[in-house]
C-alpha cells in the first residue's frame, strides 16, 4: 500500500499545494488533505493549541487534528524564508515544534527547514531532505520536483491570468451574481490563508462576487511588477508577504480599473498591523480611491462582516453614480 | 381619507427604532425602544404603540429597515428595503443638516466615522472586533455605579480634576475605573475620566488617518450622553451638532430610502400592516447537524410557519425561506 503523506489545508497550502501534491505522488505516495475548514475545525484548532497564536495557526492546528491519525506522515515544513533576504512569518518558522509539542499521538512530521534567504539554491538541498523521508533515489527525487515544478507553474500561470487560487483547488467556480449594476473590481490585500479560505473571511470572496465584483489580489501581479514598485522604498520590508502586500497594492494604485480596495487582516497578526498601516498610509496619500480594513478573529456572527461589504460596495457605487451625474449635467 | 407616510426601522444591539415619515421628509412620530435582548418583542411593542397612535390616520406605503437586525425587521414586518446602517445614517443626517462634512455615530455595539464629500459618502469606517466605548459598555458602567444612564454625563460635567482611564479596552477600563474609584477619586472625575478615554480611542482608531471638517454631526444613542459631547469638542476644537433626532437616524434614514425605492420603482409595499406584526412570532434556534459546520441556524415562524431561516453558511436553510415566501 502506498505511504500516505498528510497536508493541513491551512497556511501556505493555498500558495503551494499544487507543487507539493505533484512532488509527493511522484514519489509514489498518496497525498491526504484535510477537510474544508469548518466551526469544528476551529474548535478543535482553539483547543489544541495556545491561546496567544493568531487566528490561522489555531486553523492550522484544527487540519492537523483532522488528518493525523489516517496518514504516514504529515507535511509541516519549517519555513524561515522563501525569498531573498526576506523572512515569513516567525510562526511558520517554529510551527513543526508548536505542533509536536502541544499535539499528542503525531506520525512523524516532515519538518524539512526552507530557508532561501541566501540564496534560491538552497530549495534543492531542502527537496533532496523532503525526499529523503520516502525514497534512497536521488534522481527520483530530482525528477519528482522537476515535474512539481511544473504544476506549480501552470497553477500559477492561472492565477496571473486572474484566477482565484481557491478556484482551482476547490473547484467551485458556480457564484451566481445578483447584482445587475455594472461590475467592480475590487482589490483584496491580505494573507492568502485568509483570502482564500472560506470559513475564515466569512464568505467574504463570494459575497463580493454577489454583488457584482471581480476580486483581483497581489497573487495575480507579476512578480516584477511587485518588485518594481517596492524597491522605491527607502528600506527593505522585513517580510516576504510584506513586500508584495505593497508592491501590489502601488501596482493598484497605478491601475486605472481598480474601483476599491479592501485589506483584510487578521486581528493579533503582527505583519498585518504593520503593513496594513503602511499600505493605508501611501493609498491615502496617493489617490483618493475607496479603501477599508476589514479585521478577521473568531467571531461566527457574520452582520458585521456583511455590514461593511454592504456599505463598502455601496459607496463606490454612490460615488460613480454622483460622478456619471455631475459629467451629464456640466 | 388616509395619508401616505413611510417607516423606518432600525434594529439595534441596545435600541430598536421606529420612525414615520409623512411625504414631506418630516418626521411625524417616533419611538426609541430598548431592545433588551429581544428585538422581536421590542418590534412588536413598536408597531402596537404606533398603531394605536397613528394607525387610524395614515397608510404605510412603503417599510426600510436597517441595523444588526435589519433582516429580522424585514421578515416580520414586510420591508420594501434592507439597507445597511453606514447609508442610512449618512442620507439621514444630510437630510437634517444638509452641508455635513463629518458624521460620528456611536450607537450600541458599532461605533462609526462617515465622511462625506460632495454630499456622498466619501470614506467611512468601523470599530474593529472589539466593541469598547460603545453605548452597551457605558450602560453596563451606569448600572455597575447606580447611576441613571441620562444622568451619566451630567455627572461628567461637574468634575473638576482630571483623571486617566484606559481606554483602549472595555475590561482595562472597567479595571481602571475601580482602581481609581478605590484610591478616593469622585465619581464624577472618574465618569469624566472614562468620557475622555472613550473619545481618545474613538478618535485614535476610527478617526486615524481622516480628516474631521465641519459641519460635524455627533448621532446614536451615545450623542444624548453630555459628557462624551463636550469630550470631544475639546479633544476636536470644533463644533459639534447633535440633530434634533440623533437617536433615531438611522431609523429615519431607512423610511426615507423606502420611500425613494418606492417611489423610484412605482411599487405596492410588501408592508404587512399594522394588524399583521402582531401575529404570534417566534425565532427558534436549530444547530444543523448537516456537516460539521453545525450552523446555529434561526429558524423564524409566524402562527407554526416558518417565515425565515438563517444563519446557514451553505444556504440549505435559506433557500427553504425563499419557497415559502414566494408562495405567500
Amino acid at each position: 500500500m502506498d505511504v500516505k503523506v498528510g497536508i493541513p489545508r491551512a497556511l501556505f497550502y493555498y500558495q503551494y499545494y499544487p507543487l507539493w501534491k505533484t512532488f509527493f505522488e511522484e514519489l509514489n505516495t498518496e497525498v491526504v488533505l484535510s477537510d474544508y475548514t469548518t466551526s469544528k475545525t476551529l474548535d478543535e484548532g482553539t483547543k489544541s493549541c495556545v491561546a496567544e497564536a493568531c487566528l490561522p495557526v489555531k486553523i492550522f492546528y484544527g487540519h492537523v487534528m483532522n488528518i493525523k491519525d489516517r496518514v504516514d506522515y504529515l507535511f509541516i515544513p519549517r519555513f524561515t524564508s522563501i525569498s531573498k533576504k526576506e523572512y515569513v512569518c516567525p510562526k511558520f518558522g517554529g510551527l513543526p515544534d508548536m505542533i509536536r509539542n502541544t499535539i499528542k499521538d503525531l506520525p512523524p512530521l516532515i519538518d524539512t527547514e526552507i530557508n532561501l534567504r541566501k540564496s534560491g539554491k538552497n530549495a534543492m538541498k531542502a527537496i533532496m531532505e523532503i525526499g529523503g523521508f520516502l525514497t534512497k533515489d536521488q534522481r527520483k527525487i530530482k525528477n519528482a520536483y522537476k515535474k512539481a515544478l511544473e504544476s506549480y507553474r501552470e497553477f500559477d500561470e492561472k492565477i496571473k491570468q486572474g484566477v482565484l487560487p481557491s478556484d482551482i483547488l476547490d473547484r467551485k467556480l458556480n457564484v451566481i451574481r445578483k447584482s445587475s449594476e455594472p461590475e467592480l473590481n475590487i482589490a483584496v490585500i491580505g494573507h492568502g490563508y485568509n483570502l482564500y479560505d472560506n470559513y475564515i473571511n466569512m464568505d467574504m470572496i463570494d459575497k463580493l462576487r454577489k454583488k457584482g465584483t471581480k476580486i483581483i489580489t497581489i497573487d495575480m501581479v507579476e512578480e516584477e511588477v511587485i518588485r518594481k514598485n517596492v524597491s522605491v522604498l527607502p528600506k527593505r520590508i522585513f517580510w516576504n508577504f510584506g513586500s508584495r502586500a505593497i508592491g501590489g497594492s502601488m501596482h493598484f494604485l497605478e491601475r486605472e480599473d481598480i474601483d476599491g480596495i479592501i485589506y483584510l487582516m487578521s486581528f493579533g497578526c503582527g505583519v498585518d498591523s504593520f503593513i496594513c498601516d503602511l499600505i493605508e498610509r501611501r493609498i491615502r496619500r496617493t489617490k483618493d480611491i475607496p479603501f477599508i480594513i476589514l479585521t478577521l478573529d473568531e467571531h461566527s456572527g457574520q452582520a458585521g462582516m456583511d455590514t461593511r461589504l454592504d456599505a463598502f460596495i455601496d459607496m463606490i457605487r454612490w460615488r460613480y453614480r454622483n460622478d456619471n451625474n455631475i459629467s451629464a449635467h456640466g | 381619507m388616509k395619508t401616505s407616510h413611510y417607516l423606518g426601522i432600525d434594529v439595534g444591539s441596545v435600541s430598536t427604532n421606529l420612525v414615520v415619515i409623512n411625504e414631506k421628509d418630516e418626521i411625524v412620530d417616533k419611538l426609541y425602544l430598548r431592545t433588551s435582548g429581544q428585538p422581536i418583542n421590542a418590534l412588536r411593542n413598536g408597531m402596537k404603540t404606533l398603531y394605536q397612535r397613528l394607525g387610524k390616520d395614515i397608510k404605510i406605503e412603503g417599510v426600510g429597515t436597517t441595523g444588526s437586525g435589519r433582516q429580522l425587521a424585514s421578515v416580520i414586518i414586510g420591508s420594501d428595503i434592507v439597507k445597511n446602517e453606514i447609508t442610512t445614517h449618512a442620507i439621514a443626517s444630510q437630510k437634517l443638516v444638509p452641508e455635513v462634512r463629518t458624521i460620528l455615530e456611536i450607537g450600541g455595539q458599532d461605533s462609526k466615522i462617515i465622511i462625506l464629500k460632495n454630499g456622498i459618502i466619501y470614506d467611512f469606517a468601523m470599530n474593529t472586533v472589539c466593541a469598547a466605548g460603545t453605548g452597551s459598555f457605558l450602560d453596563r458602567q451606569a448600572a455597575r455605579l447606580e447611576i441613571p444612564i441620562e444622568d451619566f454625563g451630567s455627572f461628567a460635567l461637574r468634575s473638576t480634576a482630571p483623571v486617566r482611564i484606559a481606554g483602549r479596552c472595555a475590561v482595562f477600563a472597567e479595571s481602571d475605573m475601580i482602581h481609581k474609584q478605590q484610591t478616593g477619586h469622585s465619581i464624577e472625575d472618574i465618569i469624566n475620566g472614562l468620557c475622555e478615554a472613550l473619545v481618545r480611542n474613538y478618535l485614535n482608531n476610527l478617526a486615524k488617518g481622516k480628516d474631521i471638517e465641519e459641519p460635524i454631526v455627533f448621532q446614536g444613542g451615545v450623542a444624548a450622553n453630555v459628557g462624551i459631547v463636550a469630550a470631544f469638542e475639546r479633544a476636536i476644537g470644533k463644533k459639534i451638532i447633535i440633530p434634533q433626532y440623533y437617536d433615531v437616524m438611522g431609523a429615519y434614514g431607512a423610511a426615507l430610502i423606502a420611500k425613494e425605492e418606492v417611489i423610484k420603482n412605482g411599487k405596492n409595499t410588501n408592508f404587512f400592516g399594522f394588524e399583521n406584526t402582531q401575529n404570534d412570532f417566534k425565532a427558534k434556534s436549530i444547530e444543523c447537524n448537516g456537516c460539521s459546520n453545525m450552523c446555529e441556524v434561526i429558524e423564524i415562524a409566524s402562527n407554526d410557519v416558518v417565515v425565515a431561516c438563517w444563519g446557514d453558511r451553505c444556504g440549505k436553510w435559506s433557500a427553504v425561506k425563499r419557497e415559502n415566501q414566494s408562495v405567500s
